[in-house]
């Protein structure tokens, strides 16, 4: 609990390497009987491997809902506009039929609640060894024993025994192992993990953040972490995104985002978390509600909450201006931005 | 700040209580379920939620309840004010044993005792109008209707929300907003003590400090006691003037914040408070967090002795015997801890000297 803060790791270990996925332009809409809801708009956003990029953003940002695109996972009254190349291949292009043998095998998704990802009826080794049959030519036996290393890997105590067990004999952290194993099972690419910890406990929370860690060093898989938790970023992210009503807000580094943001949003949002070490004396809310998506506010979404709004605002959607290196923000006010706090406590 | 007397809704129970006195006594609170099975529905064994949970409440204080779940901290809330009936143990309001109290007079001290739930979707009918939700309590506790109808006004306004907001329905609002009507419902008879079930926890975080604000400002306000539960370690932090640390069903330790946060002296707190990741990247890649293994065991089954010796990374044979009592390390801190850890002493230092390894992330 003494700890002694840690310099900031060498910069740019990702911007030789070639981004493994390009979004560009990304665009969400789903139709809906009272109009059209955008739920993601103009997103650009690169992985490079082996890099942790986390999406940060409220209920409704479209953090989410991003990623669905991603896997095209969404429902079928959307439209989906942008470019999304993974690996070579233009994701939104594909047949349905391709983009199966990618989702799953380049490109897994863990998801929030591990009890409705996981089919009741079937045993958790089951689960795993049809996600290995469906992309390797193996046999049952094999991929069965395959499930057994997997589960021992993501710390499952007694894989073999577990193995055979159903989803609603596993605790909650159990479950969420499981659905890691399952996910890492054909050593995908890119994992995307959408809250993964959010239903979990502390502790166990602790135990499973660990273990993708471990999984993600240990396979060199880049991952896309979605969490509204501003800890568990500061804890295991390389890049972050802060989105709010379905556009980026802000994008840059870990310490860019955390020590020296140039958006209010970002800011605002920093400044109205209780901290564990007790150096706030007070907390700075946010005013007001996120805006609906299907009325936005003209201008940037944010101004109606903005304490430093002007007229400036309500005109036009700022664009995302590159501050340096990979930094950059979406506000108009960015010059009359008071200089960051730095280094809290 | 309004026509209506305090003391129309006043229960009485606090009349003669001294105000450093504890307001609400809470002794061997047990709280068991029982575990039913088979045709005729036969019980097969309980689960013992609670067990054994004593806390005092001061005027004007907030009470951390933290845990895990299933750790029984809400459990214990809706025991204080008999929403479910504890098994043994006593509730003391004042002068007046709640748990003994008869149905007609628990109504009456229920007027000094509220509640806000956790979820706000749920805990709102969403057949009424915000008005009756509101107005309920002062609607069943008798108050004239015309007092009431402006009671509601203001209470809504004094929430941070529109008196015209009474005729719109629960769907109508957002979480945050919801969370305001069920604290106004709370504050209409003008209680002492109000128990917060995990009170923004259901909320995003821009919107989790407007509640704790308001929360703040009606405590000084209406000079209120709160019993705060929430598991988010943060939170209990910034709201709370003590902390009760509890773990399946037990307390294992309760001080004030500094203290509890600074030096706390019970293994679990301390590994609990190291799981907690902090928005802070330097300070993220500078800590050693301490990793416990395995999951909070089933209270319907839980370990020998001390409940947390299993997780324990420096538990001995005696832990595994013998339940610690809780006691007193210094004025106002109390651990139950067979091997409580010295001020200043981490749970690292402690594994090293019992040349023990623990999970280590980080650093």
């Amino acid at each position: 609990m003494t700890d002694t803060l840690a310099p900031k790791p060498s910069d740019d270990a990702f911007a030789a390497t070639a981004p493994l996925l390009k979004a560009d332009n990304l665009c969400v809409g789903f139709r809906t009987d009272a109009g059209t809801v955008n739920a993601v708009s103009d997103v650009s956003f690169e992985i490079h491997p082996g890099e942790v990029l986390a999406v940060v953003g409220e209920s409704g940002s479209g953090k989410s809902v991003t990623a669905l695109a991603l896997m095209r996972l969404h429902p079928r009254n959307t439209d989906i506009t942008g470019d999304v190349m993974f690996d070579g291949i233009d994701l939104l292009s594909l047949t349905d039929a391709q983009m199966r043998s990618i989702r799953g095998r380049d490109i897994a998704m863990i998801f929030q609640d591990p009890m409705t990802a996981l089919n009741p009826v079937f045993t958790v080794g089951e689960q795993i060894a049809e996600a290995i049959r469906i992309h390797n030519d193996v046999t049952k036996p094999q991929a069965w024993e395959r499930s057994v290393d997997l589960l021992q890997l993501v710390g499952v105590p007694e894989p073999k025994r577990r193995a055979a067990q159903h989803p609603h004999e596993y605790s909650g952290g159990m479950r969420q192992r499981a659905m890691i194993a399952m996910a890492i099972s054909n050593d995908p690419k890119l994992l995307i993990a959408d809250e993964p910890t959010t239903a979990l406990d502390v502790t166990v929370q602790a135990q499973v953040m660990e273990v993708l860690h471990d999984v993600q060093e240990a396979t060199g898989s880049a991952m896309m972490l979605i969490t509204h938790d501003l800890g568990l970023v500061a804890g295991s992210a390389d890049r972050v995104q802060v989105m709010y009503a379905s556009r980026l807000m802000e994008t840059g580094d870990l310490d860019d985002i955390f020590y020296e943001s140039s958006n209010p949003y970002t800011r605002a949002l920093l400044e109205s978390i209780p901290d564990l070490q007790g150096v706030k004396e007070s907390l700075e809310p946010i005013p007001g509600n996120p805006p609906s998506l299907l009325n936005p506010p003209s201008g940037c979404a944010f101004r109606p909450r903005c304490f430093m709004a002007g007229e400036e605002c309500a005109g036009s959607v700022p664009e995302l201006i590159t501050i340096e290196g990979h930094h950059a923000s979406r506000c108009h006010r960015i010059s009359a931005m008071p200089a960051p706090v730095g280094v809290p406590s | 700040m309004t026509a209506v007397e305090t003391s129309t809704y006043d229960s009485g129970a606090l009349a003669g209580v001294s105000a450093d006195e504890p307001i609400l006594k809470v002794r061997d609170l047990v709280m068991e379920f029982p575990i039913r099975a088979g045709v005729f529905r036969r019980q097969v064994g309980e689960v013992q939620a609670v067990t054994g949970v004593s806390l005092d409440l001061f005027r004007h204080e907030t009470l951390g309840v933290v845990g895990e779940s299933g750790c029984g901290k809400s459990t214990l809330g809706r025991s204080l004010l008999r929403l479910i009936e504890p098994t043994s143990g006593t509730v003391t309001f004042g002068t007046e044993d709640v748990t003994a109290a008869s149905k007609k007079r628990l109504r009456e001290l229920r007027s000094d005792l509220q509640m806000v739930f956790q979820d706000p979707y749920a805990s709102l009918n969403p057949r009424l109008p915000i008005r009756d939700i509101v107005g309920e309590p002062m609607q069943i506790h008798g108050v004239p209707k015309k007092e009431a109808r402006e009671r509601v006004g203001e209470l809504l306004k004094r929430v941070g929300l529109l008196p015209e907001h009474g005729n719109r329905y629960p769907h109508e609002f957002s979480g945050g907003q919801r969370q305001r009507i069920g604290i106004a419902r709370s504050l209409a008879l003008r209680p002492k003590v109000i128990v917060l079930d995990e009170p923004v926890s259901a909320l995003d975080v821009s919107i989790q400090a407007q509640v704790l604000n308001l929360l703040d400002e009606i405590q000084d306000e209406y000079q209120l006691s709160f019993i705060f539960i929430a598991h988010d370690l943060s939170v209990v932090r910034h709201t709370s003037d003590r902390v009760a640390v509890m773990y399946l069903g037990r307390l294992a330790e309760l001080a004030d914040r500094h203290t509890l946060y600074d030096v706390p002296a019970h293994p679990y707190t301390q590994s609990l408070l190291s799981a907690v990741p902090v928005a802070d990247p330097r300070r993220e890649r500078a800590r050693k967090r301490i990793i416990l293994q395995g999951d909070v065991p089933s209270p319907a089954n839980p370990p020998s002795g001390c409940r947390f010796h299993p997780r324990c990374p420096v538990a001995q044979d005696r832990c595994k015997s013998e339940t610690p009592e809780l006691r007193e390390v210094s004025p106002g801190h109390l651990v139950s801890c067979h091997f409580a850890l010295e001020p200043g002493e981490t749970l690292l230092d402690r594994t090293q000297q019992l040349g023990r390894t623990v999970d280590i992330a980080g650093g």
